[in-house]
C-alpha cells in the first residue's frame, strides 16, 4: 500500500490508545503492524506516539532531584520526632 | 506498557506499606510519608507547573497521610487517596494563588523581622528554591514544555496515567470523571504530545 491511497489512518488512529495500552486482540494487533511496516505514514505517526509515550513513562520513573529527596526525609524525621 | 498487573501491583505495594505503618512499623510509615510527598511534588511541578507550590503541597502531603493512616479502612483504596488529596491541595493553591497580593516578598528581602525591616533567611531553613537547577532541569526542558502545552484537563490524565502508571479506573476516581471520558481525553493528549515533541 502506498502512502497516498492509505485508507487505514482513520481506524488505525481511532485505535492507537488502545493499541499502545495492549488493548487491542492479538489479531488486530498483527494486521496494525504488517499496515506500518507497508505504509510509511502510519509507521512515522505509530513511531512517533511511542516515542512521546515511552518519554512519559521514563520521566515518570526517573528519581526525583535529591534536594527534593532529602527535604522530604527531613520533614518526616521532623514530624516523627515531635 | 502499563498494564492492569502493574497497577495492580503498585497499588498492592502502597497497600502492604499502609498496612504495615497501621501496625506501628515505622520504617513503613516513614517509606510512605517520603512516597506521598514526592507524588506531592511530582504533580505540584508537573501538572500545576508552580514549583513554588511544591513544598507546601508536599507538608500537606505529609501531615495529612500521616493522620489517614492510623484510621484507614481500606488500604487498597490508599493510593487514589493520595493522588486525590495531592490534586485537591493543589487546586487549592491555586485558588489562593488567584487573591494574593500582587506585591510578595521574595527570598532575597527575607521575613519581616518585627521592626519594619526584614530578616535574611538562613540558607538552610529555605528549603527547595524555585529556581533550583536541579529542580529546573529535572526531566528536561522539552518533555515540560511538552506537557505544559496541553490543556490543565489532559496534562492531568496524562500525568496519572502516563506518568505515574494509575490504570484507567483509577484515573476516573481521582479526577471525578468516567473511564470513557479518561480514554477520550488520554488519546487527544498523547496525539497533541507527539506534535509537540515532534514539531509537527
Amino acid at each position: 500500500m502506498t502512502t497516498r491511497t492509505c485508507r487505514s489512518r482513520a481506524a488505525i488512529l481511532a485505535r492507537l490508545s488502545a493499541y499502545l495500552d495492549g488493548e487491542i486482540p492479538a489479531a488486530e494487533c498483527a494486521t496494525l503492524k504488517r499496515h506500518c511496516r507497508e505504509c510509511s505514514r502510519c509507521r512515522t505517526l505509530v513511531g512517533g506516539l511511542c516515542r512521546a509515550v515511552g518519554m512519559c513513562r521514563r520521566a515518570g520513573a526517573a528519581p526525583l532531584p535529591a534536594v527534593v529527596r532529602k527535604r522530604a526525609r527531613q520533614s518526616v524525621r521532623r514530624l516523627l520526632s515531635a | 506498557m502499563s498494564g492492569d498487573g502493574d497497577d495492580d501491583r503498585r497499588a498492592a505495594e502502597y497497600a502492604g506499606l499502609v498496612r504495615a505503618a497501621a501496625g506501628g512499623d515505622r520504617e513503613a510509615l516513614e517509606d510512605l510519608l517520603v512516597r506521598a510527598q514526592e507524588v506531592a511534588f511530582r504533580f505540584s511541578f508537573l501538572v500545576c507547573g508552580h514549583t513554588e507550590d511544591a513544598e507546601d503541597v508536599m507538608q500537606d502531603a505529609l501531615l495529612k497521610t500521616y493522620r489517614h493512616v492510623a484510621r484507614i479502612r481500606q488500604p487498597e483504596a490508599f493510593r487514589t487517596w493520595l493522588y486525590r488529596t495531592v490534586r485537591n491541595a493543589c487546586l487549592m493553591k491555586r485558588r489562593r494563588r488567584v487573591g494574593e497580593p500582587s506585591h510578595l516578598v521574595s527570598l532575597e528581602q527575607g521575613l519581616p523581622d518585627g521592626d519594619g525591616g526584614f530578616a535574611a533567611i538562613d540558607a538552610e531553613d529555605a528549603g527547595m528554591r524555585p529556581d533550583d537547577a536541579a529542580i529546573n532541569g529535572w526531566l528536561g526542558k522539552r518533555l515540560r514544555a511538552a506537557l505544559n502545552s496541553l490543556p490543565p484537563s489532559h496534562r492531568v490524565i496524562v500525568f496519572l496515567r502516563e506518568m505515574e502508571g494509575l490504570s484507567t479506573r483509577e484515573v476516573a476516581r481521582v479526577t471525578g470523571i468516567s473511564e470513557a471520558n479518561v480514554k477520550t481525553r488520554l488519546h487527544r493528549a498523547r496525539a497533541m504530545l507527539r506534535e509537540q515533541l515532534e514539531g509537527r
